[in-house]
């Protein structure tokens, strides 16, 4: 797994999100850069929570790089 | 008459001429001993107290000149001002370099952590920037302008970060400071205009 050596990992300046209902990676992606093209990049960002991109949970903290 | 006055007064000025001379050995000692203090406290007293230093200087100048004119009474008369005003030097010289030396290490201190964390904040925006760039649509909360004025302001934020490592290594822990404190303050700058801030 490559999670802990991507640049979001353990910086305490990187934004991060809690996951509302009906939230999706897309949404979070267009949210945060306008592009939910970009929802993979925080998939990257955040392996060491998420397995899946279609499979987050309202609570979860998500890591936004 | 004529004679004994002549006399007399012969009599009186070899009485002041031996006088004079007698003190001409404690006043050039007296002398080489303020200079000499001075001369120990040099170093510092330049570098924290320079303006006091060149008063004491004056002092030693001006008793100098006295003696040189063989007003030796006036150097032993002198010399006990000056050799207060050595004292005083001192311990101002010394009170001015303990606190240089605090400042250094409160400095020193606060770049151990500042040398960790901003680094930090400089990735976080460039992820962020790098992702912005990528992006066909920005957010509502980010114009291209922003998203420009934030691309130039990190490279300025690198630059001043490089600065301010340049001076750490060289020892200048508080110019350090002063410049990663300007990058903090830029970087929470463009931080807060990405919307990374809450």
């Amino acid at each position: 797994m490559a999670d802990d050596k991507t640049p979001a990992a353990d910086n305490p300046y990187t934004q991060t999100y809690v996951v509302q209902s009906g939230d999706t990676l897309s949404k979070i992606a267009q949210k945060f850069y306008g592009d939910p093209a970009l929802y993979h990049q925080i998939f990257q960002a955040n392996q060491d929570v998420l397995k899946d991109p279609n499979k987050i949970f309202p609570g979860q903290k998500l890591k936004i790089p | 008459m004529k004679k004994q006055f002549a006399w007399l007064l012969a009599a009186m000025m070899a009485v002041l001429v031996v006088g004079c001379a007698s003190q001409k050995g404690p006043a050039e000692q007296a002398l080489a001993g303020a200079q000499s203090a001075l001369s120990a406290v040099a170093d510092q007293a330049q570098k924290y107290v320079p303006d006091q230093y060149q008063a004491v200087q004056a002092q030693i100048t001006s008793a100098q000149d006295a003696f040189n004119k063989g007003d030796y009474k006036g150097v032993l008369a002198a010399v006990p001002a000056i050799t207060a005003a050595i004292s005083s030097l001192k311990d101002a010289a010394a009170a001015k370099a303990a606190d240089a030396e605090a400042a250094l290490s409160k400095a020193k201190d606060a770049w151990s952590s500042v040398s960790t964390d901003v680094p930090k904040m400089v990735e976080a925006i460039q992820s962020r920037v790098d992702m912005l760039s990528k992006s066909h649509h920005l957010p509502a909360n980010v114009s291209k302008d922003t998203l420009s004025s934030a691309k130039s302001g990190l490279d300025s934020l690198k630059s001043t970060w490089n600065d301010a490592t340049a001076a750490a290594t060289s020892g200048d822990y508080t110019g350090a400071m002063a410049k990663a404190q300007a990058v903090k303050d830029k970087a929470a700058e463009i931080m807060k205009s990405l919307g990374m801030s809450s």
